[in-house]
C-alpha cells in the first residue's frame, strides 16, 4: 500500500564504544535484546507496522553482518513492491574519492541522490540503536496538521535527567523555540528522541547548505536544528508518552532487558497489534529440562534449561546445565552455562561457554559484569 | 536435484486422528509446539534439493493455504521452484472415492507436463529424516521400477499400529503387504513413501483408474509385484509415524525431552516451517515448570510438568497441566487442574476444575471450545 510518500532513514552507523566487546564485530543496531531481537528490530518493525515502506539504513562501523541482516527485508514484511530496505554506506564518488559519513546529517547529505530517486515528500530521520514501539504515520500526521518543516518526537524526563539529553525549549503550542544540548540548567524537560520528520523540500536546502559550512560538524542536534531555528522554520515538538531507552551502555542495556520481566512492562512485547519482527531461526521451542526451574524468566526457542533460572533474559540456542544458577542476568545466543557454574548480575556475550563451577557476579547491588570470551575464564 | 519431482500424498483411511482432524486436513496437525505434521516431509523434501513440490489434499483447507503458502520458509527458490497446493474435488458422492489416484488423475496434466524425470511420494504423517536424494542413487543403481522406503522396526507390537509392512521375497523383492496388528515385535514398517520414474507413475494412475474406481496407489503398487521390480529402501533413522490420538500424545510427550528430539531435530537438517513473529515466554514468580517443551509467546503462571505446549498458551495461578498437549492461543483458568488431555487451539478450560484422560485413551477439548 503506497501512502505519503515518507522514507524512513535510520541511523546505523555508530560503533556504542560504551557497551564495550559486544560491539567489538558489530555495530551498535545489531546488538541482540530481549531474548529474540536485535536492537534494529525495533525502528525496522515500527516502520512496517506504520506503514513506511522505503527505509534506508545508513551503516559504516562494522557493517558486515548488518548489511547482510537488514538486506533480508522479508524478515519484516518490509518487502513490497514498491518498498524495501535500502543499505546505504559511504561509498566512492566521482572527484571526491572515498569518503565516509563525517556526522548524523552528513550521513543523509551524502544519500540526497537516494532521497530523490525515492520521490520522497517526508524524510522520517530515525536512529537504529533504541528500544521502543511509535505509530510513525500519527506522527506524520500531527506534522502535517501543524504545516511544519519538522517535528521533533520528545520524551519527558525528570530535570536531572535532562542534563543527559538534547532539550528542547518550547512555546505553548509545543512549538521548539530553542534546542540546548545536555544543558546544565536545563530549562525544560523536553528530551529529543532522535526521531525526526522533515519536509523533504526544506530539509535538502538545510542539508546542502550545511555541507557547504566549514563550521559545521553535520550533525543533527548540533547543525540541522539550529540552522533551522536561525532560519524561523516551523519546529514542532511531537510528545511520546511510552516505553524509550537508548541501550548505549551496558546498564541500560541489562535494565532494559530485565524491564521486560516486570508486571505490566510498558514495552509488551506479547501485543499482537505491533509485532516486533525479526529474523527467524530453525530452531526447536525451548525445553525445560528434568531439573530445570524457571521464576519470572524471558527465554526464547532453541534454548535448554536444566538448571535454576530467575529473573534473567534467555535467548535461543542457550543451554544451561543441571545445577547451573542464572540470576539477574541476560543470557546471549548459543551460550552454554555448564553444571553448577553460577552467574548473577551479568550480560553474557554470545557464544561463551562459562565452565563448570564457574562464578561470575555478585548479588545486591553489585555493578553488571559483562562476561566475555576473553574475561569467561579469568578467575 | 532438479530430476525429481516431490509429491505430498493423503495419508491412507487407516489415520483417524480423532477431534483434531475435524478441523483441519491430517497434514496441517500441530506438532511440537510450533511445527506443523507437514513441516517434516517438505523439509525433507527441500533439504534434499528439491524444489518442485506438488502437496495433494482430500479437501481444500483454509489451514494448509495459510500454513504453507508460497513456500518460501521451505527454503524453495521462488522463481526457479514451485510449491503447489492441490486440493480433490469436492463433489463425491461418497468419501470412498476421494482416494489419491482420483485426485493425481485430476491434475494428471500438472504431473505430465513437470520437466522432472523423477517422482518422491510420501505422505505427511510420518516423521523422520530422510535423503531422497541417497534414495533415488540407491534407486537408480539397484534399476528398481519401484523403490518402497521401510522401517525395520523391533517395536512393532506397540507402535505403528495400523501401519502397511512390507513382506520380502527370498530375492528382497517386496512380496506382499500386510497389515501391522501388532502381534511381532519385528516388523518392516512400510513409509507409503515411494521413488519411481514419472513416466511409470504416470502409467500406474492411468492403469489404476482403468482398473477401478476404488483403486489408491497403494492397491496399483500391489499389483506390480509379480510384474515389475518392486524393492525396498531401509531407512536407519527413527520413525514416528502420528495415526491415532492416542499416538500423537504419546510421540508428542515420548520427544519432548531434549536427548529424545535430537534423533528428530539434527542441526544439518533443519525442521522448516513458517514463523508467527511471537514473542518469548514469559514465566512469572508463581511459574513451576519442568519436563516440558514450550513454544514462544506463552504466559506461564501456574504448573507444566511432561507437557508440550504451542505458541500463546497462557497457564494461569494455581492451574495444574501435566502430561498434556496443549495446542496455540489455548488458555488454562486458575486452578484447573489437568492431566492426559490434549486441548485444541484457542480452546479456554476455565469453569471445570478437572479433567483427566488416559495416555491410551487422551480427553480432547475441541478447537475453540469453551469449558
Amino acid at each position: 500500500m503506497r501512502k505519503d510518500n515518507m522514507v524512513a532513514m535510520i541511523l546505523a552507523g555508530g560503533r556504542g564504544s560504551r557497551l564495550y566487546d559486544l560491539t567489538k564485530k558489530v555495530a551498535k543496531p545489531a546488538v541482540h535484546f530481549g531474548g529474540k531481537y536485535r536492537i534494529i528490530d525495533f525502528p525496522l518493525s515500527n516502520c512496517a507496522n506504520s506503514g513506511v515502506s522505503v527505509v534506508g539504513v545508513l551503516t559504516q562501523y562494522e557493517n558486515v553482518l548488518l548489511n547482510s541482516y537488514v538486506a533480508r527485508d522479508q524478515h519484516w514484511g518490509l518487502d513490497s513492491k514498491d518498498g524495501g530496505v535500502f543499505v546505504l554506506s559511504p561509498r566512492e564518488k566521482d572527484g571526491a574519492g572515498f569518503g565516509l559519513y563525517q556526522g548524523t546529517a552528513d550521513a543523509i547529505t551524502q544519500n540526497i541522490d537516494f532521497l530523490d530517486q525515492m520521490e520522497a515528500e517526508y524524510v522520517l530521520i530515525l536512529s537504529g540503536d533504541h528500544i521502543y514501539k511509535m505509530d510513525y504515520d500519527l506522527m506524520l500526521e500531527e506534522h502535517k496538521k501543524n504545516q511544519a518543516d519538522c517535528t521533533i518526537a520528545v520524551l519527558q524526563v525528570t530535570l536531572k535527567e535532562a542534563t543527559r539529553f538534547g532539550i528542547m525549549n518550547t512555546n505553548e503550542n509545543d512549538e521548539i523555540i530553542e534546542f540546548e544540548e545536555k544543558p546544565k540548567n536545563p530549562k525544560s524537560n523536553l528530551a529529543s528522541m532522535g526521531i525526526y520528520i522533515f519536509s523533504y523540500k526544506t530539509f535538502k536546502k538545510i542539508l546542502i547548505s550545511d555541507d557547504k559550512n566549514p563550521e559545521s560538524s553535520h550533525d543533527f542536534g548540533n547543525d540541522i536544528i539550529p540552522a533551522l531555528l536561525a532560519e524561523n522554520k516551523k519546529i514542532m515538538a511531537y510528545r511520546f508518552k511510552g516505553y524509550w531507552k537508548d541501550v548505549g551502555t551496558v546498564d541500560s542495556l541489562w535494565e532494559s532487558n530485565l524491564d521486560l520481566l516486570k508486571p505490566n512492562n510498558r514495552l509488551d512485547l506479547g501485543d499482537t497489534s505491533w509485532k516486533i519482527y525479526t529474523e527467524d531461526n530453525d530452531s526447536l521451542p525451548h525445553i525445560i529440562g528434568d531439573y530445570g526451574s524457571v521464576n519470572n524468566a524471558y527465554v526464547n526457542q532453541g534454548s535448554i534449561i536444566n538448571g535454576y533460572v530467575e529473573n534473567s533474559v534467555i535467548f535461543s540456542g542457550v543451554v544451561i546445565e543441571k545445577g547451573a544458577r542464572v540470576v539477574d542476568s541476560v543470557i546471549m545466543p548459543g551460550v552454554t552455562v555448564k553444571e553448577n557454574a553460577s552467574i548473577t548480575r551479568c550480560i553474557v556475550q554470545e557464544d561463551v561457554t562459562i565452565l563448570a563451577n564457574k562464578v561470575h557476579g555478585d548479588g545486591d547491588n553489585a555493578p553488571i559484569k559483562l562476561v566475555t570470551k576473553k574475561n569467561s575464564k579469568e578467575v | 536435484m532438479d530430476k525429481i519431482l516431490g509429491i505430498v500424498n493423503f495419508e491412507s483411511d487407516e489415520v483417524n486422528i480423532a477431534g483434531l482432524s475435524d478441523y483441519r486436513t491430517i497434514n496441517t496437525i500441530s506438532f511440537m509446539g510450533r511445527y506443523r505434521l507437514i513441516d517434516f516431509v517438505l523439509s525433507n523434501m527441500s533439504n534434499s534439493g528439491i524444489e518442485n513440490i506438488q502437496v495433494y489434499t482430500k479437501k481444500s483447507s483454509r489451514s494448509i493455504f495459510e500454513h504453507i503458502g508460497r513456500g518460501s520458509q521451505y527454503n524453495i527458490n521462488p522463481k526457479r521452484g514451485k510449491l503447489s497446493i492441490l486440493p480433490a474435488d469436492s463433489n463425491y458422492s461418497n468419501d470412498v472415492y476421494n482416494h489419491d489416484i482420483g485426485c493425481f488423475t485430476q491434475y494428471l496434466k500438472m504431473i505430465k507436463d513437470s520437466p522432472m524425470s523423477y517422482v518422491v511420494i510420501a505422505p505427511s504423517y510420518f516423521v523422520y529424516n530422510i535423503d531422497f536424494a541417497q534414495v533415488l542413487k540407491h534407486h537408480m543403481e539397484e534399476k528398481n521400477d519401484i523403490t518402497m522406503i521401510y522401517k525395520n522396526s523391533d517395536s512393532a507390537k506397540n507402535y505403528y499400529l495400523g501401519c502397511d509392512t512390507l513382506i520380502f521375497d527370498e530375492t528382497g523383492r517386496v512380496e506382499k503387504i500386510e497389515k501391522n496388528l501388532g502381534k511381532f515385535k519385528k516388523r518392516n514398517i512400510s513409509l507409503e513413501a515411494y521413488v519411481m520414474s514419472k513416466n511409470y507413475f504416470v502409467e500406474l494412475i492411468e492403469k489404476a483408474a482403468e482398473m477401478s474406481e476404488l483403486y489408491t496407489l497403494r492397491d496399483i503398487i500391489e499389483d506390480q509385484f509379480t510384474v515389475a521390480k518392486v524393492c525396498g529402501y531401509s531407512l536407519k533413522s527413527e520413525v514416528c509415524c502420528i495415526n491415532s490420538l492416542s499416538a500423537y500424545l504419546r510421540t508428542s510427550l515420548d520427544l519432548k525431552n531434549a536427548e529424545n528430539i535430537s534423533v528428530i531435530f539434527k542441526n544439518n537438517w533443519p525442521i522448516l516451517t513458517r514463523t508467527s513473529d511471537s514473542a518469548p515466554t514469559h514465566y512469572t514468580e508463581s511459574a513451576y515448570v519442568k519436563s516440558s517443551l514450550i513454544s514462544n509467546g506463552c504466559y506461564i503462571e501456574g504448573e507444566v510438568e511432561n507437557c508440550v505446549i504451542g505458541r500463546n498458551v497462557v497457564v494461569k495461578k494455581g492451574a495444574v497441566v501435566k502430561n498434556c498437549v496443549l495446542l496455540a492461543d489455548s488458555y488454562i483458568g486458575e486452578n484447573a487442574k489437568l492431566e492426559n488431555v490434549i486441548v485444541d487451539k484457542e480452546a479456554i478450560v476455565n469453569h471445570v476444575k478437572k479433567l483427566n484422560g488416559q495416555i491410551d485413551a487422551p480427553l480432547y477439548v475441541k478447537k475453540f471450545g469453551r469449558i
